[in-house]
């Protein structure tokens, strides 16, 4: 009877303990089951991360480098392409940009050629600059295949991505914490 | 020890055991601010200075493990405000930024972030280059600019976006305009190489210069880069002829460089008002916290102690040591400013 009741507070341990850890499913975080995208277009439209994972996802590597020069990669990113984002809001014409803005603030612009995957500056990993190969901008929610932590700008964020491994780009394109994407004149 | 003591022991130490380390993997318990340690977070310019401050300050506090973070000086501040990071000492390269962003109330508390600053270091634009750079032989202090009109050279800046060099780049150009009576310098230099349009108004004595969202040149006059690393490796490399840069910055890189005047370079305080005619509205709100428009002030960098800073007394330690080596005009340390005090 003891030994049964010493199980009780160590299991109540445990289970707290993991849920602090983060170790809980990824479908049962408050943060992802709260997250919501807002998209403006020509059509108004809020996702949930459901909505966002039943959209076809692409995968590719992305490396980023910060304005001071850390790096942050290589990652394996998964995640949404933001030209099915921009269809979700009634598309893109010539000459408007997209910009993605999060809770913290923080907003970045992208224009129509960026979205097409070109205008971008791109180094190796020693950050030379490179030609830039073809690179496509995601709405990233996987990294290295697990669901994208807070710390790392999850549930969703910006990621520039190419096939080929150690092609880097300058982070400051990379959003965290993305939670409107809106298409401006 | 009996068999029943035993047990009960086990029940308290294993359960206590195991939450301490679920705590410390977590993230949950601070792994990173000891005593010993000290969380600097400073501006692009200030990284090469400070990463000796790291090493020299080490040496002589013993124990003491300096930890310097670099970012644009807006992302400085951010890391504490917005982001609600823990830092001991916060260092950047426009003074402004600290009252405009810090001074106000931390989330959940009447305490403001910070109360106070401490104007360390100055700083001055020049124009950098090297033997790689066109027409290197015949730039001199005075035809700088007619040397970076000429369509062959290529000239490079940082992003005004992202970088406090960068708009500063464009308010020196249109100050030369003034300087050297050609109206045409600013378009010939920088304007005229942009497809999206950059508008140059003009009110009694002030210009403004607003910028588009994106600032992508359609020639290889002008190029753009996120931070100074990048634009002066492409100086190195031969990829531009000149770089609008920091002094400190070339000197510390061993870089040839032409002053340019005090009304000119954004480091005379003699020259304020004159500076105050020039602003840049930047083509979007990058931060929701600080507005588009950056108008022209005298070069002033700033350091403090957040007032949530974990280690406030070895912050005011590093904070007084960084700004007695500054008065040693150290090479590639940006110079001191002559008044001290805190504001």
């Amino acid at each position: 009877m003891r030994h049964q009741l010493a199980a009780i507070p160590l299991a109540i341990l445990i289970l707290l303990a993991t849920v602090v850890a983060g170790c809980n499913t990824p479908g049962g975080d408050p943060a992802i089951k709260n997250w919501r995208l807002c998209v403006n277009g020509t059509v108004g439209k809020v996702l949930t991360m459901e909505d966002i994972r039943a959209l076809p996802s692409v995968t590719g590597h992305g490396y980023a480098v910060s304005t001071t020069g850390a790096r942050f990669g290589p990652y394996i990113c998964r995640g949404v392409d933001l030209r099915d984002i921009v269809a979700l809001a009634g598309g893109i014409r010539p000459g408007q940009q997209i910009w993605v803005s999060a809770p913290d603030g923080y907003l970045w612009v992208f224009d129509n050629d960026q979205l097409e995957g070109r205008g971008f500056v791109t180094f190796n990993v020693n950050l030379t600059e490179i030609p830039s190969p073809p690179l496509r901008i995601i709405l990233m929610y996987e990294q290295n295949g697990t669901p994208l932590s807070y710390d790392n700008g999850g549930p969703a964020r910006i990621a520039i991505i190419s096939e080929e491994p150690g092609v880097v780009t300058e982070g400051s394109a990379w959003v965290k914490w993305v939670d409107r994407i809106e298409i401006h004149d | 020890m009996g068999r029943q003591d035993r047990d009960t022991r086990l029940i308290i130490v294993i359960p206590v055991a195991f939450l301490a380390v679920a705590l410390f993997l977590s993230g949950c318990i601070d792994q990173t601010s000891s005593p010993s340690s000290l969380k600097v977070i400073a501006a692009g310019s200030l990284l090469s200075p400070f990463a000796q401050a790291e090493q020299e300050f080490e040496a002589e506090h013993p124990g003491v493990d300096v930890q310097i973070e670099g970012h644009g000086s807006i992302q400085v501040i951010r890391q504490v405000t917005d982001l609600r990071r823990t830092a001991d000492v916060i260092a950047v390269a426009d003074e402004s930024l600290v009252p405009d962003l810090m001074y106000r109330p931390m989330e959940g508390t009447n305490q403001n972030y910070t109360d106070w600053y401490l104007p360390f270091a100055t700083n001055e634009m020049i124009i950098a280059y090297t033997d790689k750079s066109r027409y290197h032989k015949e730039i001199t202090p005075e035809n700088w600019y007619q040397i970076l009109s000429r369509p062959d050279v290529r000239v490079g800046f940082s992003n005004p976006m992202l970088d406090a060099a960068g708009y500063r780049s464009l308010m020196v150009v249109q100050l030369a305009e003034e300087e050297y009576g050609d109206s045409l310098l600013f378009e010939q230099i920088i304007a005229d190489h942009f497809p999206s349009t950059i508008i140059v108004s003009k009110r009694g004595t002030t210009t403004t210069i607003t910028l588009p969202e994106i600032m992508r040149p359609s020639d290889e006059h002008v190029v753009i880069r996120d931070g100074s690393i990048y634009l002066l490796s492409l100086l190195e490399a031969g990829g531009i002829d000149y770089a609008i840069e920091y002094k400190s910055v070339a000197e510390g890189m061993s870089l040839q460089y032409i002053t340019l005047p005090g009304s000119i370079n954004l480091g005379s305080e003699e020259y304020a008002d004159h500076y105050r005619n020039v602003t840049v509205v930047l083509g979007f709100p990058r931060f929701s916290t600080i507005g588009s428009e950056r108008t022209g002030r005298p070069i002033v960098y700033a350091m403090t102690i957040p007032a949530n800073a974990p280690h406030p007394e070895l912050a005011q330690e590093f904070i007084d040591w960084v700004a007695n080596e500054t008065t040693k005009g150290r090479l590639g340390w940006p110079p001191s400013l002559k008044d001290e005090n805190a504001l």
